[in-house]
């Protein structure tokens, strides 16, 4: 009788020890602040439709990767879900739960191309589309609509001026709207701005070339130096270099520098991420003025590198199941965050639901560039943002130097690449 | 209890304290300083010899980052301790009327560097930066364009200094002023009777006074400029071309931006070394001469 009371009560404590892990009653979610805002609106309606509650921990755009690969380092985690940059994918590929039963048809048919490429590492399903960005072509209306503009525009290059569409159109805009309009000698609008400090928009301008791929080709072969990266570093540093119709400056100027220029009257173009259109101050001299195009066309077509973010499930989480649950309930329910400050979503259908209302205007031209069939994600490689920071950066600066042998920086980049490969 | 062993006692924490969160943190950089470790991967780890340790004493790029981070220092703190020392010298002056001005001057002390950065970022940046606006007006510059503070290669170690300058100015000047308190008025009269001009008194009498207040200055000031991260990480991020690049940011993109845990390691070994060898010679060299003074 006591041999069977220990017996039972030993079963007992191994089948409690052994047994599935409790389902939980909340799902921690890492993410940075943009994302929180876009999420909570779906958490908040995926928390009374489940009775799931979503604990957002929101941290600064870096410290999504610290805290992650912290967690992820010591094996224990208290994140459930991670929303990461599409950049980081490799790094945290291994450390995540394979999403492929997630990813349907149905779910499939809703996503651009590119996207959906991206959500996927060495064949695995590792991340879901939360929201995705381009760069897409903003253009202030009251310049491109003014007549005396159009007149001088047509009499000095014989076609109308409308938003530009391709390269030509486009670095024709650039050095027609270079313009001293207070009479001191000097420009005080320029055609457009040059970045430095992030090469994105230099990358895009490499598919819109005909590139197959950014820095390395789907093989991991470094092809900086193909023929369509050095063609679209011509067209890059031409804007400032040759046809000064960029502000000076062009290596420290990044995303913010890029955006305050326009928002403050200095630029007529702007290529920039879509989610800007709706974050023009009131108080900006060019608030109302703001129009959106799809990105510029290459020889290969319409192409921008997306700037997706990606929920994962961290394979430390605890709560597994719900955490799928809570992604696969995010992407269905993705227009639910539209209405936040960053304003975007992943899904077509999202994007559609969105497209006619009036404020949204730059999601059709989004919809256009994202789904283009040029439109490529960066390579998803581990090393890729030591690639960034160590060799097409400083390439990039060098090249706006406007001093530096075009040719032998592509070649002295690969070289860097390769090593950092190695 | 015999005295030492109370002294022992008492000491005990402190020791406790310094061996957990000080000692033990180093010997595990200097353990991971041998190894080829990844940040994800910090279990498997693979012995390395002295390869890292080779790669960072043969590498090109950190040694431009360590001459970097010592003119950058050098540059900060010659202008922290010459603005510091005049600051000083006029609070002294003015006695207890300056405890206004003392407040205000110590003002820029109390903002984060991370804001100082953002801060001083765009009153430099090329396009929408005041400073160059204002000098344009003053006339100083033909234009509001013609310095890039921030993207002249030639310039920009020492643009991004300018936050650290005017944060820590203060620190100096309110320790210098604290020093220049304590000086003995007797001996600052006796040399005013013996007909010492005001500069005289200061550079003979005041300024090798000063020799201990100015040794914890240098060393303290000097490890803090050294290992400066974020004021230049937020204003360029080492750029353009790396040329802002300084040792602390180099480590911190290996260990965490490129998960590199052993190169990091050895780096940081290496700097830690350099730095206690500095902060030791300035220690003997300055407040070792003051004893005979």
């Amino acid at each position: 009788m006591h041999a069977k009371s220990l017996l039972g009560a030993s079963a007992l404590a191994l089948s409690l020890a052994a047994g599935p892990v409790l389902a939980a009653d909340t799902i921690n979610v890492l993410v940075e602040a943009g994302g929180h805002s876009l999420q909570q609106p779906i958490a908040d309606q995926f928390t009374k439709d489940t009775g799931i509650k979503v604990n957002f921990v929101e941290v600064p755009y870096a410290g999504v990767y610290d805290k992650l690969s912290a967690e992820l380092a010591a094996g224990t985690s208290n994140y459930d879900v991670a929303t990461i940059d599409v950049i980081w994918m490799a790094k945290f590929a291994d450390f995540a739960e394979p999403l492929d039963s997630l990813f349907t048809d149905k779910l499939k048919a809703d996503l651009a191309p590119a996207l959906l490429a991206d959500s996927q590492v060495k064949g695995k399903w590792v991340g879901m589309p939360e929201w995705a960005n381009a760069d897409i072509l903003f253009y202030r209306k009251d310049l491109f609509s003014d007549p005396k503009q159009q007149a001088a525009f047509k009499a000095k290059y014989g076609y109308e001026l409308a938003p530009p569409t391709n390269w030509k159109q486009f670095e024709d805009a650039a050095v027609f709207f270079t313009q001293d309009t207070n009479g001191d000698g000097k420009p005080d609008l320029y055609g457009t701005d040059v970045i430095g400090a992030n090469p994105e928009e230099w990358m895009a301008e490499v598919l819109q070339a005909g590139s197959p791929g950014v820095v390395l080709d789907d093989k991991g072969n470094v092809i900086i130096d193909n023929a369509a990266h050095l063609k679209a570093l011509q067209f890059y540093t031409d804007i400032l270099c040759k046809d000064h119709a960029a502000p000076e400056g062009a290596t420290q100027v990044d995303w913010g520098a890029a955006q305050n220029m326009f928002y403050q009257g200095q630029t007529a173009m702007m290529k920039f991420w879509a989610h800007a259109y709706r974050q023009t101050p009131a108080d900006s001299v060019v608030a109302g003025k703001v129009g959106a195009a799809p990105m510029i066309a290459g020889d290969a077509g319409i192409a921008a590198i997306p700037g997706p973010w990606y929920n994962i499930v961290p394979s430390t989480s605890q709560h597994k199941d719900e955490a799928k649950k809570f992604i696969a309930y995010a992407f269905e329910h993705n227009a639910l965050g539209i209405q936040a400050p960053l304003g975007l979503a992943a899904s077509n259908a999202a994007y559609l639901s969105y497209e006619d209302k009036p404020g949204y205007e730059h999601f059709k031209p989004l919809l256009e560039t994202l789904a283009a069939p040029a439109t490529k994600g960066r390579p998803l490689v581990p090393q890729w943002q030591e690639i960034v920071d160590q060799a097409v950066t400083p390439m990039l600066q060098q090249a706006l130097s406007c001093k530096a042998d075009l040719p032998t920086l592509l070649k002295n980049a690969k070289t860097a690449i390769q090593g950092i490969l190695q | 209890m015999s005295q030492t062993r109370f002294a022992v006692l008492m000491m005990a924490p402190a020791l406790l304290f310094l061996a957990v969160m000080v000692a033990y943190p180093i010997l595990l950089l200097i353990d991971n300083s041998f190894y080829h470790v990844e940040l994800l991967k910090p279990a498997a780890r693979t012995w390395l010899d002295l390869d890292n340790y080779i790669k960072v004493l043969t590498s090109q790029r950190l040694a431009d980052a360590a001459l970097r981070t010592g003119r950058y220092t050098v540059f900060a703190l010659f202008f922290e301790l010459v603005f510091g020392i005049v600051a000083a010298v006029f609070f002294d002056a003015l006695g207890a009327r300056s405890r206004w001005h003392r407040t205000v001057f110590a003002l820029p002390l109390m903002v984060s560097p991370i804001v100082a950065g953002i801060l001083w970022r765009f009153l430099l940046i090329d396009q929408v930066g005041i400073i160059n606006y204002g000098l344009a007006a003053l006339h100083l510059i033909p234009d509001p364009r013609a310095v890039s503070w921030l993207g002249n290669p030639d310039i920009v170690l020492y643009a991004v200094s300018f936050p650290d300058i005017w944060l820590t100015t203060s620190f100096v000047a309110l320790i210098v002023f604290a020093g220049l308190q304590n000086i003995p008025r007797d001996v600052i009269e006796a040399a005013r009777i013996d007909g010492a001009s005001a500069v005289q008194r200061f550079l003979r009498v005041r300024l090798p006074l000063l020799r201990p207040v100015l040794a914890v200055v240098l060393i303290v000031r000097g490890v803090d400029a050294a290992k400066t991260f974020d004021l230049i990480w937020i204003q360029t991020e080492g750029g353009p071309n790396f040329q802002s690049e300084v040792l602390s940011m180099n480590i911190y993109q290996r260990m965490i931006r490129y998960g590199d845990v052993g190169q990091a390691s050895a780096t940081a070994t290496v700097f830690l070394a350099a730095m206690v060898v500095l902060a030791v010679l300035a220690y003997r060299f300055i407040w070792g001469r003051s004893r005979n003074v």
